[in-house]
């Protein structure tokens, strides 16, 4: 343990250390809920059947909300999401595009051939066909 | 690394393999044959002949107890392959994809068995669940399945949550990922340096494990998600799925053993949570009238005997979890390849198995002997080792007494089936036409299980000399 | 060599025997396979051979495969021997279905019987002594009568709780040794506390009683002697409960002699409380297979009381006894299938006056029926007089009490043939016929080895005059 400790500069690991933290999520739950609480209890009501109904740009509404949509959609999505999310990687890579060095570009090579393997899967399962 | 990477690209292939092969019934023979390339990938590093290097900065570390486990996992997926991957092709439209699944798993099991600190250890367990959730419900027609499924992932994702919770307190309290035993010592015996959290992280650490390898009180997803998944990803998930489970455990909290000197209290908790699971395992079992959910409730009573290794950290114990995966796994995946092969999963649908197939009743009573514990199996060096290893602990002889009179209460299921493939008249139908492959088998893997049984010295070897 | 030789035979021939498609070939193969085992159990007893073998076997586990044969073991190794291809000879004339794995499983029995008198590791005794159990579960619960599956299934429960508690209690002690061995010189030299001793006792004792059985312990005997094939009934109770009381002198006493003499007294009167009531109950027995089971019951009360008495001489009555209850109790089943076998039933209320018809088996079980009673003349005579003998040295009114229970077996086994044999003859045994052949072969053998042994005891005591607590 003590050569971590030193490595990473904790000095104090006791439970006490963290009563600022305890009484700042405290403070800032209490925050939240005291404001809600009070806008709902001093607050002014006046409910009409006109402010009840959803606002729509002064449209009247007409038919149902929930439409139903091509499940392909939400496949696309998530794969979007995935891939998206894979991408955030890249901008570490940028910030120590230099420091890193030829190892750091072998590495993210193989990074991206994993991500094009993926790719290729996808592609080859049809997940991204819009027509069946 | 070896493992770990070959298992990977393994996973891959299986993907494209799909893709590339027209041929359904191929991409079994693709996947033994990638197994086989991961076995011998893995004794080459077991051996130290040639193998992949790459400098993990100390996150995992390779020794010859995590990779001889290793190989019997692999030997025991290629058993399950050759015995049930007729059935995993029967169990739905992607075949190459269920494949490619088992071989991430794996990937999961071979990070766990070499993790060197608490973020590995995260890596792995969610490398090893992650497909799974997808094999449970992997038969997305069935409602059960679906159920089995989305519960596996709910309760899943809220163990692996207060695995993280558990991980972010012990970093909070030591500063540290490491496994150094030191950490894990003063975080159980003593409640002075590191103050409440790192006790409290270990115990969120300790509850999320028994969760993954269905522990009691945290067993009541298991006969749910072992019932409705499709039965050939039971037998994968109650035998080799379990088994690195445990190995992960014993490995987190026995680490450096010789160090680690468990208080009073962990001890108390573990004899409870060791007689709860054998308990309730065993008891619910003798009710069930399924075998399938027979033998999901009897993979809790046996994770209650495999807990035994954790009660008590001493030589007995690697010894004793590489026998008991081994003889554990492979009777298991015996049991539910005969029992994916026939047309009533009730007991009484093998009513007079010994008369329509003699080979199948046989090796399945070899199999059944073996989980009961009986001599001349594999599975009654397996439940040595374990008593043995508590005995040699010291002091906790009502705890095997307990466990050896559990032992007894399994019989009573065990031989249900025995019975009823023997002594009970009835025609035992099939599915699916019996192969003589398959027969073949069958009777190499008993005769393993007997072999194990004579002379265990035959699978310690290996691991010793 | 020769310890080797006598559970390979067995077990070489029982695979063969499963792999035999023609029930007759079975049959004849095991009686052949018997044979030759029971002239090396017979070659065993020459005072020149080299009777022990030693082999690794668990290098890991400190266990070797290591077998012995001293007096008591040789005893209880010919008693295996003879009884068989007395067994097989007897029944030769009964038809069984998949009689392949009939003989087969009855041969592995054998193999685990010979294992259990001479192993001497501790782990291999273990071994064999589940092994023996295994395959009598099968031979019960596949050829036994209507009960068979609940009844056999509780004797496999009751006896493989036992052998688990044992298990305990050999690991405990394996740790106890300095070398970490099995051995049963290690186990000898153990030097217990009292505490340790009185613990491990019972871990090993509860495994010996079920096996004997003994009072309480016993409730498994007479529905698995009554629902077993006659066969297996002969084995379990002429050369398996002698398991029981071989551990005893080989395995618990030795090992533990301060718990031993601490808990004599509680294990003698349940010995012979277990005694009185079965004879008791044997008194309104209407079947003959379950009076012969209670009577056994009885026989081996007074053999596990004599025991814990630990008196020389009551031993040396116990080893003779041992062999000799076999032999008499095997012929008691062979006349009980016999009647079985041509009569259609056991009950003596519909059997009676047999003796007009079947003269030979009459005398022949008379002769049986005075062995069991223990009358001069007869082999159980020499044993069960040194019995008593030690019995009294130990305490009178325990003695006492127990020779009640000689008086009982009087009145219930001659009042058996008394019933079956005399009086009226009655529908049942009207067209009865004389035994013929095999069996009438095997009860003259049988009944000449009692007079025999009942005239000049001697080679039995010397055999075993060695052993002494």
């Amino acid at each position: 343990m003590t050569w971590l400790t030193l490595l990473l500069d904790v000095q104090d690991t006791s439970a006490a250390s963290y009563l600022p933290i305890a009484i700042q999520l405290i403070f800032a739950a209490g925050f939240v809920a005291a404001m809600i609480g009070m806008s709902a209890l001093v607050g002014p009501k006046r409910q009409t059947k006109d402010k009840l109904e959803t606002f729509t740009s002064g449209i009247t509404t007409h038919g149902d909300a929930r439409q139903p949509m091509a499940i392909k959609y939400f496949l696309v999505a998530i794969l979007f999401v995935l891939f998206d999310v894979e991408v955030i990687f890249f901008y570490p890579y940028a910030v120590n595009f230099r420091s890193l060095g030829w190892a750091g570009f072998v590495e993210v090579l193989m990074f991206v051939g994993f991500f094009l393997i993926g790719f290729t899967y996808i592609i080859k399962k049809g997940a991204l066909t819009w027509e069946d | 690394m070896n493992a770990i990477i070959l298992s990977a690209l393994c996973g891959v292939v299986m993907m494209f393999s799909g893709i590339l092969l027209k041929n359904k019934s191929a991409i079994k023979y693709v996947a033994i044959a990638a197994l086989l390339v991961l076995i011998i990938g893995n004794l080459f590093q077991f051996y130290g002949i040639y193998t992949i290097d790459i400098d993990s900065k100390g996150l995992l570390s390779f020794d010859r107890t995590g990779l001889f486990f290793n190989t019997i996992i692999f030997v025991a997926t290629l058993a399950y392959f050759i015995l049930s991957g007729s059935d995993i092709e029967r169990a739905g439209p992607d075949v190459a994809e269920y494949f490619a699944l088992i071989f991430f798993v794996l990937c999961g099991v071979t990070i766990l068995t070499s993790f060197n600190g608490l973020l590995m250890f995260f890596i792995g367990i969610e490398i090893l669940s992650i497909p799974l959730y997808i094999l449970t419900g992997s038969d997305k027609k069935n409602l059960k399945s679906n159920e089995a499924s989305l519960k596996y992932f709910l309760m899943g994702s809220f163990s692996t949550g207060i695995l993280l919770m558990g991980i972010t307190l012990i970093y909070g309290a030591t500063g540290s990922f490491g496994l150094q035993s030191t950490t894990i010592k003063s975080a159980v015996t003593g409640f002075s340096s590191a103050g409440i959290l790192a006790p409290v992280g270990l115990v969120l650490l300790f509850i999320s494990m028994c969760f993954k390898v269905s522990a009691a009180p945290f067993h009541f997803w298991a006969p749910d998600v072992y019932d409705g998944a499709p039965s050939v990803f039971t037998s994968f998930m109650a035998t080799i799925v379990k088994a690195a489970g445990f190995f992960a455990f014993i490995k987190l909290f026995a680490a450096k053993s010789e160090d680690f000197g468990p208080g009073p209290a962990w001890k108390l908790i573990l004899f409870v949570i060791i007689v709860a699971t054998l308990f309730i395992g065993n008891i619910t079992a003798v009710f069930q009238q399924s075998v399938k959910r027979m033998l999901a409730y009897s993979s809790i009573a046996q994770a209650g005997f495999m807990l035994f290794a954790l009660y008590s950290t001493n030589d007995f114990t690697k010894d004793g979890i590489l026998l008991y995966t081994a003889a554990y796994s492979f009777a298991t995946i015996g049991i539910f390849s005969i029992l994916t092969k026939m047309e009533d999963y009730s007991l009484d649908g093998f009513n007079g198995l010994s008369k329509s197939q003699p080979v199948l009743a046989f090796t399945n009573t070899v199999f059944f002997l073996s989980l009961s514990g009986i001599p001349l199996t594999a599975g009654f060096f397996a439940k040595y080792y374990m008593l043995a290893s508590a005995i040699k602990g010291g002091g906790s002889l009502s705890l095997v007494i307990i466990a050896v009179l559990f032992a007894a209460v399994s019989v009573y299921y065990y031989f249900k089936v025995i019975q009823a493939m023997y002594f009970k008249e009835g025609v035992a139908a099939t599915n699916t036409p019996i192969t003589g492959n398959f027969k073949v088998a069958l009777i190499v893997l008993a005769a393993i299980i007997v072999i194990l049984g004579i002379y265990p010295t035959a699978l310690l070897g290996f691991y010793y000399f | 060599m020769i310890p080797l030789l006598l559970i390979l035979i067995p077990v070489v021939s029982a695979i063969l025997t499963f792999f035999l498609k023609n029930g007759n070939a079975a049959k004849n193969w095991a009686l052949i396979a018997s044979t030759a085992t029971l002239i090396v159990g017979l070659y065993a007893l020459c005072p020149v051979c080299k009777l022990e073998f030693d082999a690794t076997w668990l290098p890991l586990l400190g266990s070797r495969f290591s077998l012995s044969l001293d007096g008591l073991s040789k005893m209880l190794v010919l008693l295996t021997a003879i009884s068989f291809p007395v067994v097989f000879a007897s029944t030769y004339n009964n038809e069984y279905k998949q009689s392949n794995a009939f003989y087969g499983l009855m041969l592995l029995t054998q193999a685990g019987l010979m294992g259990v008198f001479l192993a001497s590791d501790c782990l291999l005794f273990y071994f064999f002594w589940e092994l023996a159990l295994i395959p009598v579960y099968f031979l019960c619960s596949i050829w036994g009568g209507e009960k068979r599956i609940a009844v056999t299934f509780k004797f496999f429960v009751y006896t493989f709780v036992g052998s688990l508690l044992m298990l305990i209690g050999i690991l405990y002690l394996y740790f106890q040794t300095p070398d970490h061995s099995f051995a049963i010189k290690s186990f000898y030299a153990l030097k217990l506390s009292a505490s340790q001793q009185n613990l491990a006792f019972w871990l090993f004792f509860i495994a010996f009683a079920i096996k004997m059985p003994i009072f309480p312990l016993h409730t498994w005997q007479p529905d698995a002697y009554e629902q077993s094939p006659t066969a297996v009934t002969m084995i379990l109770s002429g050369v398996m409960v002698k398991m029981g009381i071989y551990a005893v002198i080989r395995w618990l006493i030795p090992i533990f002699p301060s718990a031993t003499v601490k808990y004599a007294d509680i294990i003698i009167i349940a010995s012979v409380i277990g005694m009185i009531y079965a004879s008791l109950i044997a008194i309104k027995q209407d079947d003959v297979k379950r009076l012969v089971a209670y009577s056994s019951i009885a026989h081996i009360g007074l053999m596990s009381a004599v025991l814990f008495s630990l008196k020389t001489i009551g031993w040396n009555g116990v080893m003779i006894q041992m062999f000799n209850h076999g032999i008499n109790v095997i012929g008691l089943w062979i006349v009980a299938d016999a009647i079985e076998q041509k009569l259609g039933t056991r009950k003596f209320s519909e059997l009676g006056g047999l003796a007009q018809k079947a003269p030979v088996l009459a005398i022949l079980l008379v002769v049986l029926a005075f062995a069991n009673v223990a009358l001069p003349l007869t082999n159980a005579f020499v044993g069960e007089f040194l019995m008593f003998n030690g019995l009294f040295q130990y305490n009178f009114w325990i003695a006492g009490v127990a020779g009640i229970s000689i008086i009982l077996g009087a009145v219930y086994t001659l009042n058996m043939v008394q019933k079956i044999f005399y009086g009226q003859t009655v529908p049942a045994t009207q067209n009865a016929l004389e035994i013929k052949g095999n069996v009438q072969f095997v009860l003259i053998i049988l009944v000449l080895v009692i007079i025999g042994f009942g005239v000049y005891p001697q080679p039995m005591i010397d055999l075993t005059k060695h052993i002494h607590p």
